[in-house]
């Protein structure tokens, strides 16, 4: 198949498939809650009726920061489903795609000029710490597969299994990460409710829905290179599964999880990710890991 | 406002066309994955800036001096 067809594909379906499995999100955090909650169409609905709202751009903004970073947005996770889903490229590269997020955070924040975007900005500082754990996850793919190349990844457990079974607890540092980037997460300091929508909340109209064309294409990537990586090789239906399975998992969390306070979050997740790397750590140098 | 619908009409029939240059072509992977990476999100962000509905006159000064509204 044409490469530009191939990514053009995968693009629509990181962008339905990742819009649907949010909407699924808030519909599982609703049930969970007792309430009846927006149709599962609901996020992919927002993000399309978002293009056609009245946009302003506030005279506090930076224009050509505050418009551009939302492009970079989309820029990074483009990248996200080329390195993953199309090319099967190195894990280094999607690392670096969850990086430039963070800087997108913070710098769209500071673009906006509003204090809650400006304070939403300084906690993306502080959430840095989930990258920590990713780091290491990645590190104990490759120390025990040999290679940060995602095709040979799954080479490597269509041979010896899934790398689930043999490195749990850095699929838990992963998996980590999702429930950090998932809606509503406890972990979520930067969107934390009393910032309004934090480093988002003088991106509306337009700009909220490119934002949210990005962030479903971020969702569905994170979540296939999660599985991928540590459940591969998948087909297409284990996917899906996987996808709503994991999708589930962090609605139902999230539903019943307060948002920590920054510094009770970056503990959190730094002794969950301490007690992870030196669990791993133990499990590959007793044996336990071939 | 003017030269913003002009630049937006300009990158949308830019990139549409480097993108259909690539589905036509086979061109270096380097060339598509170039494309695509700053052609899609300004395929996206062009025509949103086209079809976004523009305040009224009337209310324009009052939409950019109130900040911090969320949507």
């Amino acid at each position: 198949m044409n490469l530009m067809a191939e990514i053009l594909i995968q693009v629509v379906i990181a962008f339905l498939a990742g819009s649907l499995l949010l909407g699924l999100h808030r519909k599982v955090m609703a049930r969970v809650q007792k309430r009846p909650g927006p149709p599962i169409i609901q996020h992919l609905i927002h993000s399309l009726k978002f293009f056609f709202k009245e946009t302003a751009f506030p005279k506090t903004v930076s224009k050509v920061f505050y418009i551009g970073i939302t492009f970079i947005l989309a820029l990074i996770w483009i990248v996200g489903v080329i390195a993953g889903p199309v090319a099967h490229d190195s894990l280094l590269i999607l690392f670096g795609v969850y990086a430039v997020y963070k800087i997108v955070e913070h710098n769209s924040g500071s673009s906006s000029g509003s204090p809650y975007g400006k304070l939403s900005c300084v906690r993306a500082v502080l959430s840095a710490a989930t990258e920590l754990p990713l780091f290491a996850a990645i590190v104990f793919v490759y120390l025990v597969t040999g290679t940060m190349d995602i095709g040979e990844i799954i080479a490597y457990q269509s041979v010896h299994g899934p790398l689930f079974f043999s490195i749990p607890l850095a699929a838990v540092m992963f998996f980590m990460l999702i429930i950090t980037k998932s809606p509503y997460s406890p972990f979520a300091i930067t969107k934390d409710k009393v910032l309004i929508s934090g480093f988002e909340t003088e991106h509306f109209g337009l700009l909220r829905g490119f934002m949210h064309f990005s962030e479903s294409i971020a969702w569905y990537v994170m979540l296939w290179v999660f599985l991928t990586i540590f459940f591969g090789p998948l087909n297409a239906v284990g996917y899906l599964i996987g996808m709503i399975v994991i999708t589930f998992i962090t609605g139902f969390i999230n539903a019943t999880t307060p948002i920590f306070s920054p510094n009770h979050s970056v503990m959190t997740q730094i002794t969950i990710g301490a007690i992870c790397f030196f669990g791993t750590v133990v499990m590959i140098f007793s044996g336990v890991v071939a | 406002m003017a030269s913003q619908k002009i630049i937006s009409i300009i990158l949308l029939v830019l990139s549409t066309i480097a993108i259909l240059a690539c589905l036509v072509i086979n061109c270096d992977a380097w060339i598509v994955y170039t494309v695509a990476i700053f052609g899609i999100p300004t395929w996206v962000l062009s025509l949103g800036l086209l079809t976004m509905a523009k305040p009224a006159p009337e209310d324009a000064e009052e939409r950019i001096k109130e900040p911090f509204t969320g949507y």
